[in-house]
Order: structure tokens, then C-alpha cells, then sequence
């Protein structure tokens, strides 16, 4: 093949295939291993930050159980790009129909971020899991176990993967700059977990935008950092804060169609941003706006329309702005 | 009115000045002109221009004003409350007409607005008006049958103003578009005229709306945009009420008689708060009533539960009509909701990007929402900067042209160009191709199993599919 020639993303290139593979996570790792080799197991819940391996070590895992053609087997969903529980109902009774018969005799469905699905939508998949428990076995991905219901905890073995830690970003990321021949400073790679902190796939997108740009440096990394986050979240703030709506509006309009983010995406911009150091405001408004971005997160899951909400945000913003300040 | 040129209104921008520059309505123009001249040696001391909305009636009245040195004093409806006021204002523009030497002359617009049982006594008024004045009155009405108006027809003379031909509108709506710098079909012309059914002001209306931010026009996008308005008849109109309501029922009246839908109508008022509302107390309290309103909307399509329209509706009128406590009133025009053109003008963008993301997710295993927020940024930093790194990743990706125009922007030929070089290096060109249909199908169906080299080989020993019905 003409390997030189092509390229993908390195979180996709450099994902390990097999549990042998994952180098982290060796708690989690060991027990499903156990499962392998005597071809069952039970529900699985895995909980964790993202980009800490959850997905890799369920496809790592099929991937054990079934050898390479596992993915007639296995059946990928992710809760937040399916639309609604009957979508994944019908899913799930069409891939689990048929008995399986063989050395592991059942199918597997991962379903990436169940967190997100509500707590209707959720009592609806335990009864699935139920129904088709004798030819299937879930295998549920989420951020935060307490956003599971209970009665799907009791019927899952929980797995709990926990951030990973410099010693283990850095090497992956010195692993893969060196395969890619990447021209590096060592620092950079501290300073990306810096950055990142545990989350894997963030600090492997950096450090391949990085290294697109040249020799990747301390400044390359948050050069790249500060690129692909809009400038105009900080500065709608700013300017709603001084009392100018109109253009913080035409701001929030620029995020939102340029680049695409949602309203809740926005929403958890901004109360990111609140809590930076170098945005510098007075400290009970950090406290005043958390508080309504909040109402208006609320809301905006609640189906609530994305600009009419973050408007009335702004709107908040002219009036705290006017009566506390902008600090600075 | 303080506004920058650029904020002025199309309608008013290119509103004729002068006698000369009001064409297409000769007739019309010179049956005035006479009857003005040989006043007050005339049959009528009164006329009156009637014709469709937005033909020119009140212009040419300002026109022919400007060209023959007359003031004009304008009456509305309100004016003509009570007869005394008519008899004072009559006589006074007549006295200072003869003080100043400058001549006057009475304009009553849409005397057919004048509701006879409302304005009791405003008929009368006017027939007053007429018969005791000693300057010209001008009277402007679109339909000279109302009944109300059978009075007034008997002592005025009648002058029609006609219905423009489409013709005519797209000859004028060139024009413009030429002082605009706009380029436009003339196919996107005669749509935005026949529309208008000879009506110019909605027609210029039309087009400032259509032509807004964009540099050309095309009939397509005409009729995207305008497709939005024909659902609705006037929403001017019932922002003008809602805005100007004194009283809560005012609001929640104006709100209920729309054409709008209520999701529409929310938008219509979202945008045109901020210039509403320039105070802020008043624009949190706009706000806070209208972002309440749109959760009563979200609570509907959750529950199904209509009843709770009325209080979306209540909300989204009143609450914002009784928002406005310390802004001072005052004439701004209402805009087009930016959110929906901009929704329609980027409505490819999206599309592509919507692709981009599924392409993404299906490779990497996350979701279309993790994708869009935090990988297509970085990919987007590599599509701009390092156009060799991209093409590989177009490549090994299998990514559409215009998935690489989107994420490489003014570097896209670049990126294009070396991926085409690329290909002819790889040894088999048509399996390449073959993958780029399936990489397309493959973003259209995120739920499909993306087939990648290795797991199209049959999984060694198990071979379970043949039990698999």
C-alpha cells in the first residue's frame, strides 16, 4: 500500500487494536481480559473523562472476543447522534433477532455517551437489555455514572477508568512523534497535558495540528490551542459586559454559524471562560453569570431555541455589566 | 432621524425627490400638477389620490410639494378627533400660509383608515376641513369604494394612481442594484417584482431584504428568502403594534390577529428588540419575557400540550410591549430575522459540515457533536497551514472536493491540487474512487458499518454468519 501517501487522524491511527495493545487503564484491562478467555460476560458500564480509552478498550475488547472480523458482531451507536429511544430500539431489536451460535454466544452493542439520553429514554433500554439478554450484551459508555439510572447500574459491571496520567500521555505522545518523525521540543509534550490534562484524543489532535504548522514547540501548541477556539466567545463577553448587545450578538452569531457550535456548546464556552483567570471581572459576576448560564443550559436541553435563550443571556450580561462593572 | 447612510431604508433611500425623478405615473402626475396650479380657481379645493399600497401616492404629494414650493402639514386619523382642532388647523395653515409667504397644503393620508365608528365624527371633520379651507387638501386612500369614503368622493377630485407593471418595478429595482454594486439575475428581478404584484415599496422592501450582506442574487435564492415571507402577510405590521402597545390586551391582540407563525413571530421580535430597547434595564426585562416565552414553546412540543400557547403567547406580546419603561419611543425600521438568512445562506456550509462531521465520527467512533467541537477545528488548522499534510489526510480519509473546500478554505485549490497528484501515484486509481463513493455513502448513513481494508476480510475461524439468518 502506499502508506507514505495517505494519512489519517492519529487518534484513529494509533488507537490500539487489542487489549494486550492498551498500555493504561491495566486495573480495567486485566478483569476483561478474564472475559475473553472464558468468552462471557455481563452487561458492562464503563464510566471515565473523555479520551480516556473507554471506546477503544470496548472496540479492543470485541476485537479479542471475536478476532478481526468482529464487526459483524458488534453493533456501534452513540446515544447523542441517534434520534431518540425508538430510533435505538429498533436498532437493536433488528441486530439482536437472530441467536448466535458459536464459541461466544452473543452479540455485543456499545452505546457511546448513554449519559445523555434521559432518564425516560434510559428506563426504555433497560428493558431492552432485559428482552434480549440472552443473544446480546451492552457494553454503555458514559462520563459520569450518576447520570445512569440505578437500574441499569445493578445490571451492568461498572468499570471506572480514571484520567491518565502525565507519565502516560507523554510517552504516547513521544511514541507517536516519533513514528510520525515529528521535530519536537520535549517540553511541548508537558506543556499539551498541561493543556489537556487526561483527556488522550485532545492531546493527540494538538499535537498532529501542531506539528502541521512545523516543529512543534511550547508557543506551536498554544498557538494551535488558541486557534481552534474562537476568540469570540471571550470577546461577546466582553462586549455584552460594556453594554454593546448588538455586537456581542453578531458574535454569538459567528460561533454559532461559523463554526458551528450548538447553543448548549456555546452556553459551556462561556461559563469556561468565566472562570479563566485572564478574563478579568469582577469576582461576584463570575458568580451571577454561572448561575444564569445555568438557567439558560437548563433550558436549551430542555428544547428551548439556542439564540432567542443566549440573546436573553447577552441581555443579562448589558444589565450586569451596567450595574457591577466590568472590572477592568 | 439619526442614521448612517447605510441604515436608511431602501424605501427612503431611493425615494424620487423631485417631479422629474417620479416617472411611470404620468397621468397621475400631471391631473395634480393642473388642479394645483389653477387652485384655488378649481371645481374641488380637494383631491383625492387612490390606488394599491406602495404605488407613490404620498410621494408624489412630497414631490410635487418640493417642486412648487408648498409645505406640506400632514393629518393623520387621530387628528381628526374633534372639529374644533379641524376648524384651528384649517385656518391656521391658511393665516401663517399668507405670513411667511410660503404656501401650504394639507395632506390626510389613508383617509380610508379613518373607521367611521371609532373616529365618530372624523368623516364630518374632514368634510368640515374641506369646506372651510384656504389651501389645498391632498387625500390619499388604496380603496376609493369604501363606504366610508362615499362623502368625500362627492367633493374631491378623484386621481388614480395606478398599479405599477412588473416592467416598470424591475426596470426601478435595477437601478438600485446598480447604486447598490449588487449584481442580480434579471430572472431574481422579475420574481422579487411579480411578488410584489405592483406594489414598489414591498418590492424594494423585498430586495433590501433579499440583497442583504450579499454581494450578488440569484433567482434561487430569491425565491429561498422570499418563500419565508409569503406565509407571512405583514409582520411590520404586528411588530408596530407590539412594540407601540400601551396596554397588555393591545399586545396580546396584535400578537394573536399575525399571519406569523408564533415560532416566526418570536424571531421577528428577537431581532428587532436590541433597537427597540436601548435601554437596558428595558431590553433584560424584553428578554427575560421573551426567552420565557420560548420555554413555554419548548414545554409544547415536549408535552404536546397546546394549552400552553396562550401563555407563550402572553409573553412573547405583553411581556415584551411591557418592557419598555425608560427608552425613549422612536421611528426605527424593523429588520429581516438575521438568524434565518443567515440559516439559509449557510444552509451548504452546514450540509458540508454536517458530512465532515458524520466522516469524522464513523472513523474515529466518537459523536457528530464531538467531532464538530473538538476535532474539525484542529483539522481545519492543518487544512489552512500545511496543504501536503492535508491532501494525505483528504486521502486516507476518502473526503469529497467540497469537504476539502470547506475545511481549507482560500487554500483548498492547493489541497485539491496535490491530492489529485497524490492519486495518480497510488498503484490502483479506481479502488480509490470506488472508496471515495462508498466514504460519501458512508457520511450519509453514520449508522452503516464503515467498511475499512481489514475487516473486509472474513474474520479467520469464526465464521459465525452462517448461522446468522
Amino acid at each position: 500500500m502506499a502508506g507514505e501517501l495517505v494519512q489519517l487522524l492519529w487518534t484513529e491511527k494509533y488507537r490500539p487494536r487489542t487489549l494486550d495493545e492498551v498500555v493504561n487503564q491495566s486495573d480495567v484491562v486485566a478483569r476483561l481480559k478474564v472475559f475473553v478467555k472464558e468468552k462471557n460476560m455481563p452487561h458492562l458500564l464503563f464510566t471515565g473523562p473523555p479520551g480516556v480509552g473507554k471506546t477503544t478498550v470496548a472496540l479492543a475488547l470485541v476485537h479479542d472476543l471475536y478476532g478481526e472480523g468482529y464487526r459483524r458482531y458488534v453493533l456501534e451507536m452513540n446515544a447523542s447522534d441517534e434520534r431518540g429511544i425508538d430510533v435505538i430500539r429498533t436498532k437493536v431489536k433488528e441486530f439482536a433477532r437472530s441467536a448466535v451460535v458459536g464459541d461466544v454466544p452473543f452479540k455485543v452493542i456499545i452505546l457511546d455517551e448513554a449519559d445523555n439520553m434521559t432518564a425516560d429514554a434510559q428506563q426504555a433500554l433497560r428493558r431492552l437489555m432485559e428482552m434480549y439478554v440472552s443473544t446480546t450484551r451492552f457494553i454503555l459508555m458514559a462520563n459520569y455514572s450518576s447520570k445512569i439510572i440505578e437500574p441499569i447500574q445493578s445490571r451492568c459491571a461498572v468499570f471506572r477508568f480514571s484520567p491518565l496520567s502525565r507519565e502516560d500521555v507523554v510517552k504516547r505522545l513521544k511514541e507517536i512523534a516519533e513514528k510520525e518523525g515529528v521535530n519536537y521540543e520535549p517540553e511541548s509534550l508537558d506543556a499539551i497535558y498541561d493543556i489537556t490534562e487526561g483527556d488522550m484524543r485532545r492531546a493527540i489532535n494538538i499535537l498532529q495540528a501542531a506539528a502541521a504548522l512545523g516543529k512543534v514547540t511550547v508557543s506551536s501548541v498554544y498557538k494551535v490551542v488558541g486557534l481552534a477556539h474562537p476568540k469570540e466567545i471571550r470577546e461577546m463577553i466582553r462586549l455584552a459586559l460594556e453594554g454593546n448587545f448588538t455586537e456581542a450578538r453578531e458574535r454569538l452569531r459567528k460561533v454559532m454559524i461559523e463554526y458551528g457550535l450548538s447553543g448548549i456548546d456555546v452556553i459551556k464556552q462561556i461559563h469556561r471562560e468565566i472562570f479563566d483567570p485572564e478574563v478579568k471581572i469582577d469576582e461576584d459576576l463570575r458568580v451571577y453569570i454561572a448561575d444564569y448560564a445555568g438557567e439558560i443550559n437548563y433550558r436549551l436541553i430542555e428544547g428551548s431555541d439556542d439564540e432567542i435563550q443566549l440573546s436573553a443571556f447577552l441581555a443579562r450580561l448589558v444589565l450586569l455589566g451596567r450595574k457591577l462593572g466590568t472590572g477592568k | 432621524m439619526a442614521l448612517g447612510s447605510s441604515n436608511i431604508p431602501w424605501i427612503f433611500k431611493y425615494r424620487p425627490r423631485t417631479l422629474s425623478d417620479y416617472i411611470d405615473q404620468e397621468e397621475a402626475k400631471n391631473k395634480l400638477i393642473e388642479w394645483i396650479k389653477r387652485f384655488p380657481n378649481t371645481e374641488y379645493k380637494a383631491a383625492l389620490l387612490y390606488g394599491p399600497p406602495g404605488t407613490g401616492k404620498t410621494t408624489l404629494v412630497e414631490c410635487l410639494a418640493r417642486d412648487l414650493g408648498y409645505e406640506v402639514v400632514e393629518m393623520n386619523a387621530s387628528d381628526f378627533r374633534r372639529m374644533q382642532d379641524i376648524e384651528r388647523i384649517a385656518i391656521a395653515s391658511a393665516d401663517k400660509a399668507g405670513l411667511f409667504g410660503r404656501r401650504r397644503l394639507i395632506l390626510l393620508d389613508e383617509v380610508d383608515g379613518i373607521n367611521a365608528k371609532a373616529d365618530l365624527g372624523g368623516l364630518e371633520a374632514v368634510l368640515r376641513l374641506i369646506e372651510i379651507t384656504r389651501v389645498p387638501v391632498i387625500m390619499t386612500a388604496n380603496d376609493p369604494w369604501s363606504p366610508n369614503l362615499r362623502p368625500l368622493r362627492n367633493v374631491s377630485l378623484a386621481i388614480e394612481v395606478k398599479k405599477l407593471s412588473e416592467g416598470n418595478v424591475v426596470k426601478l429595482l435595477k437601478k438600485i442594484c446598480l447604486s447598490e454594486k449588487i449584481e442580480c439575475d434579471d430572472e431574481a428581478l422579475k420574481e422579487i417584482a411579480r411578488r410584489s404584484e405592483g406594489d414598489l415599496r414591498s418590492a424594494i422592501n423585498d430586495l433590501e431584504s433579499v440583497a442583504r450582506g450579499v454581494k450578488k442574487i440569484s433567482l434561487d435564492y430569491v425565491r429561498e428568502i422570499l418563500g419565508y415571507r409569503d406565509r407571512e402577510r405583514n409582520p411590520f405590521e404586528t411588530l408596530g403594534r407590539i412594540f407601540s402597545a400601551r396596554s397588555a390586551r393591545a399586545a396580546k391582540a396584535a400578537a394573536g390577529s399575525s399571519q406569523l407563525d408564533n415560532e416566526m413571530l418570536m424571531q421577528w421580535i428577537n431581532e428587532n428588540i436590541p433597537a427597540q430597547m436601548q435601554d437596558p434595564e428595558d431590553l433584560w426585562r424584553a428578554y427575560e419575557a421573551l426567552s420565557r416565552a420560548d420555554v413555554y414553546m419548548g414545554r409544547i412540543v415536549k408535552t404536546g400540550n397546546w394549552d400552553l400557547l396562550s401563555y407563550a403567547i402572553d409573553l412573547m406580546s405583553a411581556g415584551v410591549a411591557m418592557a419598555k419603561k425608560s427608552t425613549e419611543r422612536r421611528w426605527v425600521s424593523y429588520r429581516f430575522p438575521e438568524k434565518i438568512r443567515l440559516m439559509m445562506r449557510t444552509k451548504e456550509a452546514r450540509g458540508v459540515r454536517d458530512d465532515i462531521a458524520r466522516l469524522i465520527a464513523s472513523h474515529d467512533k466518537i459523536s457528530t457533536s464531538t467531532a464538530k467541537n473538538h476535532v474539525i477545528p484542529y483539522l481545519m488548522i492543518i487544512f489552512r497551514n500545511n496543504p501536503t499534510e492535508a491532501a494525505k489526510i483528504a486521502l486516507g480519509m476518502k473526503m469529497s472536493d467540497t469537504m476539502i473546500e470547506y475545511l481549507a478554505g482560500p487554500r483548498a485549490k492547493e489541497v485539491i491540487s496535490i491530492v489529485k497528484e497524490l492519486e495518480k501515484k497510488i498503484p490502483s486509481r479506481e479502488s480509490v474512487e470506488k472508496k471515495q463513493v462508498e466514504a460519501k455513502t458512508e457520511a450519509k448513513k453514520p449508522e452503516q458499518q464503515p467498511k475499512t481494508r481489514k475487516e473486509e476480510k472474513p474474520g479467520k475461524g469464526v465464521g459465525l454468519d452462517r448461522f446468522i439468518k
